[in-house]
């Protein structure tokens, strides 16, 4: 266990608190993770599926506004995410398991995020924070079929997720045309705010 | 090896490949013609799985890729669902969403025989995948798409979870029975289907999930098998409550999924076999139809009548107090949360599709215990 590990959860909490903005964050950690227990093809492929589920949802984020969802969830969700990380460890502790579980905590602050987030975008962050922790946790305790299964998981809510997005998000591309097309217009309508 | 047990092992692999064929036959034809072939593809679909399941392709006690009875006969009922909705559904003009049904119970059964539980989620999440872009590709329907994709792999990430904590431990078991919970769609914990095309996807979806239940108990342990309980018995007794108001109908749907997933939880597997046959053939959007009410409610005759009288008599070397709660909460529902009592009284229907399913569910409540009684399981 290696101080990388602890730090996936905390910045996986950082998703929950302020969005998708923190998920590079979270895969680059969980890569660097999973890299510093060695360089066994487990881990390299792991490594590897966790920067595939992180980057990409940035750059394609970048071409579309800003999710504008009105959240009526309250600041205390960053802090139910942080209880139910203690019981996770409360639990495991008392099953016997010495091992800090980084991966499972990093899917429960994800899975809070799912649960407790309306925004559209928050959620698909919180997915993909789920599957960051199932990866860890699967490089961490050695199990490739599970660590496939979940790369399997990631890749349909990274396509399906994107698609549901691109389909109800608009574009940023068409914002700055229209705002244009407002500027050169704006004047002969008879005045501006600006 | 011998003749008989290479052409057993061709027709096991021919069931497996059967839906599929079934899907790319059906999706190719011209909409006027492909209902009537989707339900001949389906019903030998039913022969192939009743002959896979009693000639199995392992002999003796020799292990194998298919050597569990139980999965075996839950592929049986997964095929006959697949031919009653093909039964019961008009010609669809979309090509992909008439072979979907196909697509589905072909990866539920799949799912059902990979070799290990962790594959057999992946090859449902494929499914699901699967059937969430057929039904989003009209306009307006991302939301939903999302809406399914989200509880869906919620459902997942939470039974994978579970697998990689140690064997046993109270934690892997509850985290593994609510992403099962959630996956089987039992309401009102995960209910995620909405519109009648998503029996399409959730019947085979949630009857290979139920399957599925049977295979992570070893891995879950005692905590896995209370939780399913658990939540099964909750499940029945907030049927009994929401009585018959049309919005909690969801409710009396899952009325035999609950009962499977306490029949999983007890170890009573051919029980939750009998559910899970009255769900493939009575589940789903069918509640409004007076033989469904009958099968839901678990009225006589019919497998989940069977399966009640199967459940209850484990349940008693279980735990008493359990099983006298699930006879209340059973008569309480039964009392209280049958729809429409008088298409209730309708025993034999006028449709097709009805008497198929009546017909089918009846064999199954007295062959499933007789084949029990003869060993088979």
């Amino acid at each position: 266990m290696t101080l990388l590990a602890i730090l996936v959860p905390l910045v996986a909490l950082c998703v929950v608190a302020r969005g998708v903005g923190f998920l590079l964050l979270v895969g680059v950690v969980t890569a660097l993770a999973m890299l510093v227990d060695g360089l066994a093809p487990l881990q390299e492929v792991g490594a590897g599926l966790a920067l595939l589920f992180a980057i990409p949802p940035q750059v394609f984020l970048a071409r579309y506004q800003h999710d504008a969802t009105l959240e009526r969830s309250g600041a205390a969700v960053p802090f139910f995410a942080l209880g139910l990380m203690v019981l996770l460890l409360l639990a495991c502790g008392r099953a016997g398991s010495t091992v800090f579980p980084a991966g499972l905590c990093t899917m429960v602050a994800g899975l809070v995020a799912v649960v407790c987030r309306q925004s559209m975008v928050w959620q698909w962050a919180g997915l993909l924070t789920c599957i960051e922790g199932v990866l860890l946790s699967a490089v961490l305790g050695r199990q490739p079929v599970v660590l496939g299964v979940a790369a399997l998981a990631g890749a349909v809510v990274l396509l399906l997720g994107g698609m549901c997005i691109h389909r109800i998000m608009p574009r940023l591309v068409a914002v700055r045309a229209a705002g244009r097309h407002g500027r050169r217009t704006g004047p002969a309508g008879g005045g501006s705010n600006t | 090896m011998s003749a008989g047990m290479e052409a057993a092992v061709f027709l096991a692999a021919l069931a497996f490949v059967w839906p599929f064929l079934g899907a790319v036959v059906v999706a190719a034809l011209p909409a006027p013609h492909s209902r009537e072939v989707a339900i001949w593809m389906a019903a030998l679909g039913c022969v192939l799985s009743v002959i896979v399941f009693t000639f199995p392709s392992v002999g003796g006690g020799a292990s194998g890729w298919d050597d569990d009875p139980v999965q075996r006969a839950g592929r049986v009922m997964l095929a006959f669902g697949l031919l009653l909705m093909v039964l019961e559904n008009g010609i669809q003009p979309d090509r992909l969403l008439r072979s979907l049904p196909h697509v589905c119970t072909a990866l539920a059964g799949l799912a059902c025989v990979a070799p290990e539980p962790a594959v057999g989620l992946g090859i449902l999440e494929l499914a699901l995948a699967w059937g969430v872009f057929v039904f989003t590709r009209p306009a307006g329907q991302a939301k939903t798409g999302w809406g399914l994709i989200r509880t869906g792999s919620v459902g997942t990430v939470l039974v994978l979870s579970g697998l990689l904590l140690p064997q046993g431990s109270v934690v892997s078991g509850l985290m593994m029975a609510c992403g099962l919970v959630i996956l089987t769609g039992l309401a009102p914990f995960g209910q995620f289907w909405r519109d009648e095309n998503d029996s399409f996807l959730f019947l085979p979806f949630a009857g290979a999930s139920i399957l599925l239940a049977m295979r992570l108990r070893g891995h879950g342990g005692m905590a896995f098998e209370m939780a399913l309980v658990a939540a099964g018995l909750v499940s029945v007794w907030l049927t009994a409550c929401a009585g018959r108001s049309r919005d909690r109908q969801r409710l009396f749907r899952t009325f035999p999924s609950a009962l499977a997933l306490m029949a999983v939880g007890v170890e009573a597997d051919v029980a939750a076999l009998l559910f899970l046959c009255g769900w493939c053939l009575a589940g789903g959007n069918r509640s409004g139809r007076g033989w469904a009410v009958n099968v839901l409610a678990c009225f006589p005759p019919g497998a989940p009548f069977v399966g009640c009288l199967l459940l209850l008599s484990v349940m008693t070397d279980w735990s008493w107090s359990v099983a006298v709660l699930t006879v209340c909460g059973i008569l309480a529902a039964v009392l209280r949360a049958v729809p429409d009592r008088e298409a209730a009284r309708l025993f034999w229907p006028e449709d097709t599709a009805g008497r198929v399913a009546c017909s089918v569910l009846t064999v199954m409540g007295f062959l499933v215990p007789l084949a029990m009684m003869l060993g088979a399981f």
